[in-house]
C-alpha cells in the first residue's frame, strides 16, 4: 500500500514536471518570435543561452522517468503515461531547439531590410503554431481527447501560410532592386520551415494524448 | 422497540398492581380473589400503560427522529410542546438550540458569502495553494485573466492552471524560503499580459505551513505606459539633437576657417538659421502639445462655422496640391450646422490632416475634405489616396512621436507631433477621431464634432 501511494506521487510528479518543461518551451517558443518580429537582438540572445535549462530539466526528467519505468514497472494506463511522458520530453526539447535556431536566424538578419509582407506572415504562422502547442498542452492537462484531435486541423492553416511564405520570398528575391532582401529572405524560409516543425511536435503531443487517454493509436495528419 | 417497551411499561404496571391488590385483599378481606386481582390490575396496568405511552413514549420517538434529522443537517425542524413537563422542556431546550443553530449558521454564510463576494470583486487576482501547490481556491478576477472557470482546476496544481515556469518557481520559492516574494511575469494566454505577483506562505497558530496565496495584478497597461514614456523621451531627445548636431557641425565649421570664406560662411549660417527655425518649431510644438494635453487652451468657446474654416484651410493648400499635382477637393453640404469651439484649434486640426494627406499622397493622387452631418454631430473627414498606414501601426498614429518610417517622416519635415496633437484639440472639444487605412490604397481621417452644443470647460 505505501509502495503503491509513493509510485502514484512518483507519477503526479512525473506529470508536474513535464507541464514545467511544457511551460517554459511554450514561452522560449513565443519569445523567440516576438524577438524577430521586434528585431531585438538582446532577446535572441537571452533565448539562446537559455536552452541550457530547458536541456537540463529535459534530462532530469528524463532520468526520473527510466528509474520510475525501472524501478516501478508500470502497467496499462500508467505505463502510458510513462511512455508518453518520455515522448512529450523529445518533443518538448525540440520544439525548444527550433525556437533557438528562430533566434539564431533573428541574429543573422539584424539589421538587414526587411520585408513586412514576410514579417506579417511569420506573425500569423507563429499565432497559430502557438495555438496549436496551447490546445495540445490543455488537451493533456485536462484529459481531453476531443480537444486534442480538433487541435491537429490547425496544421493544415499552418502548411497553407507556410506556402505563402515560400511565395512571397521567392517572390521578393527575384526582385533585382533590392538585392539586400536576399538574406533575410532566405531566413525567413528556414525560419518557416521550423515554425512547421514546431506544429509538427505540437500534432505529435495531440497523438500521444489521445494514445495516454483512449490507448488508441492515431495518425492525426 | 417502542412496543417493547410499552408492554415492558404494562408488565411493570401489571405486576406492581397485583401485589398492591394481593395485599390489599389479604389486608381487608383475609382471603384472596386471583382472578378479580388480576383482572383488575392488567384493566389499570393497560391504562396506565396507555397514559405512559402517550405522555412519554410517543414525544420522545417524535423527539428522537427530528433529533436525527437534525444531526443529519436539516434544521428545518420544529418540536410541538407536550402536556408532560420534563418532556415539553425537553423539546422546548431542542427548539432553541436548533434554533441557535440555524443563526450560528445563518451568520457564517453570511459571512462566507461576504467573503466570497469581497474576493470577487477585487481585480486583483486571488489564488490559494496548499503546501504541495495543489489550488484550493481562486476568485473571479483569476477566472477572467486565464480565461478559465474556477471549478475545473479546485485541487489540481498551480501549474495546470498557470502554465508559467517563472510563476512556479516563485511559489516554490516561496513555499521553501517562508517569505513573501514578488515578481513580474509575463503570461502569453489568453492574450499576451504582464503581471505583477506577490506570492505570500502563510502560517497557521502552530506555525505550521499552511500553503500560500497568490496575488496577481495586471499591469500591462503600466508597461506599455512606461515603454511609452521611455520611447517620448528618446524620441525627443533625437528630434532635439539633430538639429543640434548640424549646428554645431556648421559652427566648427566656421571656426576652422570658412568664416574667411564668404560663400561657405554664407551657406552656413544659412543651414545654422535652418537649423535653428527647426529647433523652434519643434519646441513650439512640443510646448503646444503640453498645453493642449494640459487642456488649458480652448479659452476661446465661440460659434464656429466649419464651412468657412474648411474653405480657408482648402484654399491656403491648393498651391501645395497643385506642385505635387494632386487634386485637392472640399463637399460640404449647403446645411451645416455650426458648432462651439476655438477657430484656430479646428483649423490647426484640419491643417495637421490636410498637410499630411498632402505629404503621404504621390503625385496624381487625390485628397478629399468631406463635411457631413450624422445625428446631432458634424462629421469632417479628410481622406487620400496615399500611401496608407499599415494596419498594426494604425492604433498608436496618436501617440506623440510615433511615426511609421521614421526616415521618410523625417525628410518631409514632420517632427511627429502633429497628430498628437489633432487629437488633443478634438478631445478637448469633446470630439472624437477616427483613422482607417488601406496600405497603398489611402487613408481616411474622420473627426467627430459635436454640434452646437457648448461643453463647459
Amino acid at each position: 500500500m505505501r509502495a503503491r501511494s509513493t509510485f502514484e506521487q512518483e507519477l503526479t510528479d512525473l506529470q508536474q514536471d513535464i507541464l514545467r518543461l511544457a511551460s517554459l518551451t511554450e514561452e522560449t517558443i513565443y519569445r523567440a518570435v516576438q524577438f524577430l518580429l521586434q528585431q531585438d537582438a538582446a532577446g535572441a540572445n537571452q533565448i539562446i543561452s537559455g536552452d541550457v535549462l530547458i536541456d537540463k530539466l529535459a534530462q532530469e526528467i528524463e532520468d526520473k522517468c527510466v528509474k520510475l519505468i525501472a524501478t516501478q514497472q508500470p502497467i496499462a494506463h500508467d505505463l502510458r503515461l510513462s511512455i508518453t511522458s518520455l515522448k512529450f520530453l523529445v518533443s518538448l526539447e525540440r520544439m525548444a531547439d527550433y525556437a533557438v535556431d528562430i533566434a539564431r536566424a533573428t541574429l543573422y538578419i539584424y539589421g538587414y531590410p526587411l520585408n513586412r509582407q514576410l514579417m506579417e506572415y511569420t506573425s500569423k504562422m507563429s499565432r497559430v503554431v502557438q495555438q496549436m502547442i496551447k490546445e495540445a498542452l490543455d488537451a493533456y492537462v485536462n484529459n481531453d481527447a476531443q480537444r486534442a484531435r480538433e487541435m491537429c486541423s490547425l496544421d493544415d492553416e499552418v502548411d497553407f501560410i507556410s506556402a505563402k511564405i515560400f511565395q512571397e520570398a521567392i517572390r521578393a528575391m527575384r526582385e533585382k532592386t533590392q538585392p539586400q532582401i536576399v538574406i533575410p529572405a532566405v531566413y525567413f524560409l528556414l525560419i518557416s520551415r521550423y515554425l512547421e516543425r514546431i506544429a509538427d511536435h505540437a500534432t505529435n503531443i495531440g497523438e500521444e494524448v489521445i494514445f495516454l487517454i483512449t490507448g488508441e493509436k492515431r495518425e492525426l495528419n | 422497540m417502542i412496543k417493547n417497551n410499552i408492554w415492558r411499561a404494562i408488565i411493570n404496571y401489571f405486576f406492581i398492581l397485583l401485589i398492591f391488590l394481593a395485599i390489599l385483599q389479604f389486608y381487608f378481606f383475609y382471603h384472596l380473589n386471583l382472578g378479580w386481582a388480576l383482572l383488575t390490575s392488567f384493566i389499570f396496568a393497560l391504562g396506565l400503560g396507555w397514559i405512559f405511552f402517550k405522555q412519554v413514549i410517543s414525544p420522545l420517538k417524535k423527539i428522537n427522529t427530528v433529533t436525527k434529522a437534525i444531526s443529519q443537517g436539516n434544521l428545518n425542524q420544529e418540536l410541538p410542546l407536550y402536556e408532560q413537563k420534563e418532556v415539553s422542556q425537553l423539546a422546548q431546550n431542542i427548539n432553541d438550540l436548533v434554533r441557535q443553530q440555524k443563526k450560528i449558521l445563518a451568520q457564517i454564510t453570511a459571512e462566507k458569502n461576504r467573503m466570497q463576494t469581497i474576493l470577487n470583486s477585487m481585480t486583483e487576482g486571488v489564488v490559494a495553494l496548499d503546501n504541495q501547490g495543489n489550488v484550493l481556491l481562486l476568485n473571479s478576477a483569476v477566472e477572467n485573466f486565464l480565461g478559465v472557470t474556477r471549478e475545473a482546476y479546485l485541487g489540481k496544481n498551480i501549474l495546470n492552471l498557470i502554465r508559467n515556469y517563472d510563476l512556479e518557481r516563485a511559489v516554490k520559492q516561496a513555499l521553501k524560503s517562508e517569505r513573501p516574494i514578488t515578481q513580474e511575469f509575463q503570461l502569453i494566454y489568453p492574450e499576451p499580459n504582464f503581471y505583477y505577483l506577490k506570492a505570500t506562505p502563510l502560517k497557521n497558530q502552530e506555525q505550521e505551513k499552511e500553503g500560500i496565496v497568490l496575488l496577481l495584478r495586471n499591469i500591462t497597461k503600466e508597461k506599455k505606459l512606461d515603454q511609452m514614456r521611455t520611447e517620448f523621451v528618446a524620441n525627443v531627445s533625437h528630434e532635439l539633437r539633430t538639429p543640434l548636431t548640424s549646428i554645431s557641425g556648421f559652427l566648427e565649421t566656421l571656426r576652422e576657417g570658412a568664416i574667411d570664406d564668404p560663400a561657405a560662411a554664407h551657406r552656413s549660417l544659412e543651414i545654422m538659421s535652418q537649423e535653428t527655425n527647426r529647433l523652434a518649431k519643434l519646441i513650439d510644438e512640443l510646448l503646444h502639445l503640453s498645453k493642449i494635453e494640459e487642456r488649458r487652451v480652448v479659452h476661446r468657446w465661440q460659434l464656429v462655422q466649419l464651412k468657412e474654416i474648411i474653405n480657408q484651410v482648402a484654399v491656403t493648400f491648393q498651391p501645395q496640391a497643385q506642385q505635387k499635382s494632386l487634386t485637392l477637393t472640399v463637399e460640404i453640404p449647403v446645411e451645416l450646422p455650426s458648432i462651439s469651439g476655438d477657430p484656430d484649434l479646428l483649423a490647426q486640426v484640419l491643417t495637421n490632416l490636410v498637410d499630411n494627406s498632402i505629404k503621404y499622397t504621390l503625385p496624381g493622387g487625390q485628397v478629399l475634405i468631406r463635411a457631413t452631418t450624422y445625428r446631432d454631430n458634424v462629421q469632417v473627414e479628410v481622406k487620400d489616396t496615399g500611401i496608407g498606414i499599415p494596419p498594426e501601426d494604425l492604433p498608436r498614429v496618436f501617440e506623440r512621436f510615433y511615426r511609421v518610417e521614421k526616415a521618410r517622416a523625417r525628410e518631409l519635415g514632420g517632427i511627429g507631433v502633429g497628430l498628437a496633437i489633432v487629437k488633443h484639440i478634438i478631445k478637448a472639444h469633446g470630439g472624437s477621431i477616427k483613422a482607417e487605412s488601406i496600405p497603398n490604397q489611402g487613408s481616411s481621417f474622420k473627426v467627430t464634432l459635436p454640434a452646437e452644443v457648448r461643453s463647459e470647460m
